[in-house]
């Protein structure tokens, strides 16, 4: 059971921001509860106060735009269904599918995933590759931050204490980009996660088979998920026909960039191989979806999308 | 017995508990209130090993809506101490906590939040003491000692004398011993032997231990609990209070699952204690978490040496094995003996040696869990069985089924025959398995067969009641755990006495209301159980032919029993009518009562079982080469049951049985550091889920009608489980060249096997 | 605070604590006892409700949510006497055992159905993979499920 609190339910971000200044380290922003609850549950948080912010005009939704902006208290069951997420960007709704279980995705927002930066969150490692900023709001104003630098390391992120997460803003890939994201790991929540994006050069019209630009984001497997800089420079250049050779050196490249620890989820050479694993398989899927075929191959404790 | 056909035995019905289980109506101890009842908490050791100075609850006993708080001190009206083979533990700690989780105080309040926060008002002093938490810790010369020395409990015949090895952590030992393997290991052709592991592991049954406790005003106690022995529960609390059987009454409503974690007591002494104390009905429930901390596998290292002759007869088989039992031996010195007693599986074999211990250490107390130190034997033997049968040039099925037992054939001297055929199960599972076809080059298969005994000597009495109306009540102490035993029993009751299905009720187990049942455990209710509950029918059908016959002025073997009715040619009288008849109103009833009492035996465990449970697992597996993940794609099980009195519930626990196989096999393992459980919760403890299970799962039934049991049954229950593991390594082995000694096994363990695999195969010697 | 959800078609007019579970308020408040608290940390899905269609963990769901909604419990899957087809199918299927993960499944796959009326096995164990048993090894589930769908074209409808 929980101890008792005092559920605030602001109808406007200001009036949210000025409770948050008022009550400090007693108070926690509250919207689907599916991790804030469970850290009251077991002791480890004791706010007295909860701020929900599901009455905060357009916390709720998804906005079209040259980004595709998602309201923090938008759920994950939300964008899994949403017509405008599989429009402009169909894989994160195809991630959002498989966050933790039916009932977590029923419940649990996205701006409740990122702004815990639980360091096995799926959304952060994806977002990483739209180049994603996170919309801040607070008694000083509003400010608008990247996602890297918005997640310090596990569990702690540069929101201050009275600053509301309103949205996180998206920029979906130009056309011509083939994606993949594929998650490994035996326990509730993954090893590891990987998100791959191939762009390739030449238009609709011209074609062209080269891959232009590359991005690989890895996530779930250290304190914070990370951008492939190295692994991304293997990919520019290699035909989408022949990605093969590519695909192993950006595995490699990866699984030297990351820095695992061991614990539950695996040793860290354990990881460290896994990661140049996947990073090729998932560069291996979004290459096959390049050419026009969906790979049906799934592996065993993995989940692709 | 007549040799008519059989009306409901044999069938698959659907289970008399389903209605009141899908429409959320079946209550469980958690589901129940009683006026005044208050809710209790435990606070427990974060220590290992410690020293426990001072508990100090006075600030806890003086939040408001507090009724009773207590440390170990505080209980000093009782007996502190139980347990069904040592009486080593006390229900608070006394001066030592011996593991992580051991109960040090406990609350009892008006609502769980109260109790909750005045745990935290509770100050306890620890002095950490060195801690041993591993076999090879507690096993070190010199190692620190968990115990000073116990006194046995003396309540199981089979327990009657235990053998501890004084000044260590040894608690219990086993040994026998045949021939003079020595020798026969010396003269073998093919000698193979290693060490094999088998981690601890978790029950994880949904509903986590509960009870509901309440004294009455004339010192009676009567429990609701999660039990699957209400009757050990009452010996053990009336030794605790010096209270007479008859005045202590434990009830059992559903159970949320079992597989033996709640076998023995467990939480029911501190909640009587706390009821007594607090002067109010208390219901004390642990949470998952919680259950980690009161019960699980008991671990082991096992070393096996076999011998064979080149032409496949197996020899010799030595074995050595060593049981983690934590840091209270619950019932692990009869899983230590009686696992180890079957250590040679199902095959003859003429020279054995057999030496096996039970060792404390500081962590949860290991007790029984389906399968009772069998798949930890089990996991060795038939690992071992293959990289014989390699050495052999042998394929594995063809020299199992070489050496397996015959039916018929001793096992022991003194204990009961082999009352199957092995080779029928192990047929069925080659075929099913499509061990002679020719498989995908990314596919390996495995098999494995195991052979277990059910507790003896033990006691089974049921009570059966056939009222006025024709309806019947059976009495019957086997617990309803979800394998299906209440519904079991009533199809016995019908098949006898000739009644359909729903006019016969089982009640829930009540020590004040059904007789004496010894435990739902070793896969022996139908056997057991099922057959005082078959012959206490039979008496009540004596008494119905006796009665008929008088008032149809004909003889008894004139007459027989059909659809409700005392028929003759050209007579019929229903039960109603006959009753009303023997009364002389409509009223009355018929009594028959069942004792099934085996007795002790010259067996070498004191008693002969009353069945052998004996199954085949055979397994194809594929492997993701990259990362280590081995998947289960098919999976089948073959057990010999005699009788499956009901197919459909009987497939169930089956099926049951190898996904929570599959979990140790694949997943399961609880891991410490630095003295502490690290996963002691869902979130990072992994239990078999929906896609987990394999795409194809079949599980078979060897019906002979060969056993003790009603109709020619046996016991089944835990014969799917034991064989997974093996079976699925095995499989590994003929797939991929590597060969693992240690469960589970998950996928980082097979990566790191796959990369220094030896280029010759796994089981080259 | 006072809210008024509706509960298996009935509207309640119940006072709360803000920090009341809903799996408490329905156990203890409402007597509606079939879900029932497992692991508690939203794993295992024994203590599966529907709000407004959508299952929630109930032990970690803060009962003020269900102000001005629908909760459906398995209490409210049947039709007076008449079984919904799903608890039917598990009767028959054998999918029953301790019985104590039966509400969070029968609850979860009514939610799915309405959703997905003729789901394939590879969409129930996706659906399913939250919800966790002991005792069945989870086949005659499936089974049940897949059955549930094929027969009853009202199966998830509206109820």
């Amino acid at each position: 059971m929980l101890r008792p609190f005092t559920l605030h339910r602001p109808t406007s971000a200001d009036e949210a921001c000025a409770l948050l200044a008022g009550l400090g380290d007693d108070a926690a922003v509250y919207a689907g509860g599916t991790e804030l609850l469970l850290l009251m549950k077991l002791g480890l948080l004791r706010p007295r106060h909860l701020v929900d912010v599901k009455r905060i005009p357009g916390f709720g939704d998804i906005v079209d735009g040259p980004r595709l902006a998602i309201g923090a208290a938008v759920t994950h069951r939300t964008v899994e269904q949403s017509p405008l997420v599989r429009a402009r960007c169909a894989l994160v709704g195809a991630v959002a599918r498989h966050v933790a279980n039916v009932r977590v995705r029923n419940v649990g927002t996205v701006g409740g995933n990122l702004a815990f930066a639980d360091p096995h969150s799926d959304l952060a490692t994806l977002f990483l590759t739209l180049d994603a900023t996170l919309e801040l709001v607070s008694p000083r104003g509003r400010r608008e931050m990247p996602l890297d630098e918005f997640v310090r390391g596990p569990w702690e992120t540069a929101r201050a204490a009275d600053e509301l997460l309103a949205s996180v803003r998206l920029a979906p890939w130009p056309s011509r980009s083939y994606a993949a994201y594929v998650k490994f790991g035996v326990h509730e929540r993954p090893t590891l996660a990987v998100a791959v994006v191939l762009a390739l050069d030449g238009t609709a019209a011209t074609g062209g088979d080269r891959i232009r630009d590359a991005r690989i984001a890895v996530g779930c497997v250290g304190p914070r998920p990370v951008r492939m800089a190295a692994a991304e420079a293997a990919l520019t250049g290699a035909s989408i026909g022949d990605v093969e050779a590519a695909a192993r050196a950006a595995g490699d490249a990866a699984a030297e960039r990351v820095d695992p620890a061991d614990d539950l989820y695996g040793s860290a050479d354990y990881k460290r191989d896994m990661v140049a694993v996947f990073v090729r398989r998932a560069l291996r899927i979004a290459a096959a979806r390049a050419r026009g075929v969906e790979p049906a191959e799934r592996f065993p404790h993995a989940v692709v999308a | 017995m007549s040799a008519r056909p059989l009306r409901v035995v044999g069938r698959p019905v659907p289970r008399v508990d389903a209605l009141e289980k899908v429409t959320g109506r079946a209550r469980y101890v958690t589901d129940l209130t009683m006026p005044g009842m208050v809710h209790a908490k435990v606070l427990r050791s974060p220590y290992a090993h410690a020293r426990v100075t001072r508990v100090d609850v006075t600030r806890a006993r003086a939040v408001p809506g507090v009724v009773a708080a207590l440390a170990g001190a505080d209980v000093t009206w009782c007996d502190p101490y139980y347990g069904p083979a040592y009486r080593d533990r006390p229900v608070l700690a006394l001066d030592v906590a011996r593991y992580e989780g051991e109960p040090v105080a406990a609350v009892a309040a008006v609502d769980e939040a109260t109790a909750e926060a005045a745990l935290e008002l509770i100050d306890v002093d620890y002095e950490p003491l060195t801690a041993v938490m591993t076999l090879d810790e507690a096993l070190a010369p010199g190692a620190p000692l968990v115990h000073a020395g116990q006194p046995p409990a003396g309540h199981f015949a089979d327990l009657s004398t235990l053998r501890p090895k004084p000044g260590t952590n040894v608690c219990h030992q086993f040994h026998f011993a045949r021939g003079n393997t020595a020798n026969a290991l010396a003269g073998a052709d093919v000698v193979v032997e290693d060490a094999y592991r088998f981690p601890p592991v978790q029950h994880v049954a949904l509903e986590a231990h509960a009870v509901l406790a309440a004294w009455d005003e004339s010192g009676a106690l009567t429990l609701w609990a999660s039990t699957q022995n209400p009757y050990s529960v009452r010996v053990e609390l009336a030794k605790m209070f010096d209270v007479p059987l008859a005045r202590i009454r434990v009830v059992v409503p559903h159970l949320g699952g079992g597989f033996g974690s709640k076998t023995y007591a467990k939480l029911e002494p501190l909640a009587a204690i706390l009821a007594r104390t607090a002067g109010r009905p208390v219901r004390l429930a642990a949470s998952i978490p919680e259950a980690f901390q009161t019960v699980r596998r008991c671990a082991s290292r096992v070393a096996v040496r076999v011998g064979f002759r080149r032409d496949g007869s197996l020899v010799a088989v030595e074995c050595d094995a060593s049981y983690d039992v934590g840091a209270y031996a619950d019932i692990g010195p009869r899983v230590v003996q009686k696992g180890t007693y079957t250590a040679t599986g199902p095959y003859r074999v003429p020279h054995v040696t057999l030496d096996s211990r039970a060792v404390y250490t500081n962590t949860t107390p290991g007790g029984a869990f389906r399968g009772f130190g069998v798949p930890q034997l089990a996991w060795a033997l038939e690992s071992l069985f293959d990289v014989a049968a390699a050495r052999l040039d042998r394929d594995p099925v063809d020299l199992r089924r070489q050496n397996f037992l015959a039916h018929g054939e001793e096992f022991a001297p003194g204990d009961t025959p082999i009352d199957g055929k092995l080779e029928e199960s192990l047929g069925r599972a080659a075929e099913a398995i499509g061990w002679t076809q020719a498989r995908a080059a990314d596919r390996g298969r495995g098999v494995a067969a195991m052979l277990k005994a059910s507790v003896a000597p033990s006691v089974s009495e049921a009570i059966v009641r056939l009222h006025a109306d024709g309806s019947v009540t059976v009495l019957a102490s086997a617990v309803e755990m979800g394998q299906g035993t209440r519904t079991v029993l009533a199809q016995i009751a019908a098949e006898v006495l000739c009644v359909p299905l729903d006019h016969v009720t089982v009640v829930q187990p009540d020590t004040a209301v059904t007789p004496y049942d010894q435990t739902t455990s070793s896969s022996r209710s139908t056997a057991m159980t099922g057959r005082a509950v078959q012959v206490a029918a039979e008496d009540v059908r004596e008494q119905l032919l006796a009665a008929a016959a008088q008032s149809l002025g004909l003889a008894v073997r004139e007459l027989e029993l059909a659809d409700g009715a005392v028929v003759a040619p050209s007579r019929r009288l229903t039960y109603a009518a006959t009753l009303a008849l023997k009364f002389g109103m409509s009223g009355g009833e018929l009594i028959g009562r069942g004792v099934i009492v085996p007795g002790r035996t010259a067996a070498p465990l004191g008693g002969s079982t009353p069945f052998w449970e004996m199954a085949v697992g055979a397994a194809e597996v594929s492997i993701d080469d990259e990362t280590g993940a081995v998947r289960v794609e098919r999976y089948v099980s073959v057990a010999d049951v005699g009788r499956a009195i009901n197919p459909l519930t009987l497939e169930g626990q089956d099926e049951g049985g190898v996904v929570q196989g599959l979990g140790h096999t694949l997943l399961e393992e609880m891991l410490y550091a630095d003295g502490h459980l690290l996963n002691g919760t869902l979130l990072v403890y992994r239990v078999p889920r929906a896609d987990d299970t394999p795409a194809e799962l079949e599980c078979r039934f060897v019906e002979n009608a060969d056993g003790s049991g009603p109709f020619g049954s046996k016991g089944a229950g835990e014969g799917s489980l034991i064989p997974v593991s093996p079976a699925v390594a095995n499989a590994l082995a003929r797939l991929t060249g590597v060969r693992l000694l240690e469960l589970p096994l998950t996928p980082e363990r097979v990566w790191r096997a796959l990369r220094s695999r030896s280029p010759q195969g796994p089981d080259a010697r | 605070m006072k809210i008024r959800p509706v509960v298996n078609g009935r509207l309640r007019e119940l006072e709360v604590e803000a920090h009341a579970l809903l799996l408490d308020v329905l156990r203890d408040g409402l007597d509606l006892k079939g879900a029932k608290r497992s692991c508690d940390t939203q794993v295992c899905g024994a203590c599966t409700v529907l709000v407004d269609g959508l299952a929630v963990s109930a032990c970690t769901y803060l009962a003020v949510e269900t102000d001005g909604r629908a909760v459906l419990t398995v209490e409210g899957l049947a039709d007076g006497e008449t079984l919904h087809p799903l608890q039917r199918a598990f009767v028959e299927a054998g999918a029953v055992q301790c019985g104590f993960c039966t509400s969070g499944m029968l609850l979860t796959a009514r939610a799915m159905l309405a959703e997905n009326a003729r789901p394939s096995r590879g969409e129930v164990l996706h659906y399913l993979r939250g919800s966790l048993c002991r005792c069945t090894g989870y086949r005659k589930i499936v089974d049940a499920v897949l059955a549930a769908a094929e027969n009853g074209p009202a199966a998830g409808n509206g109820q």
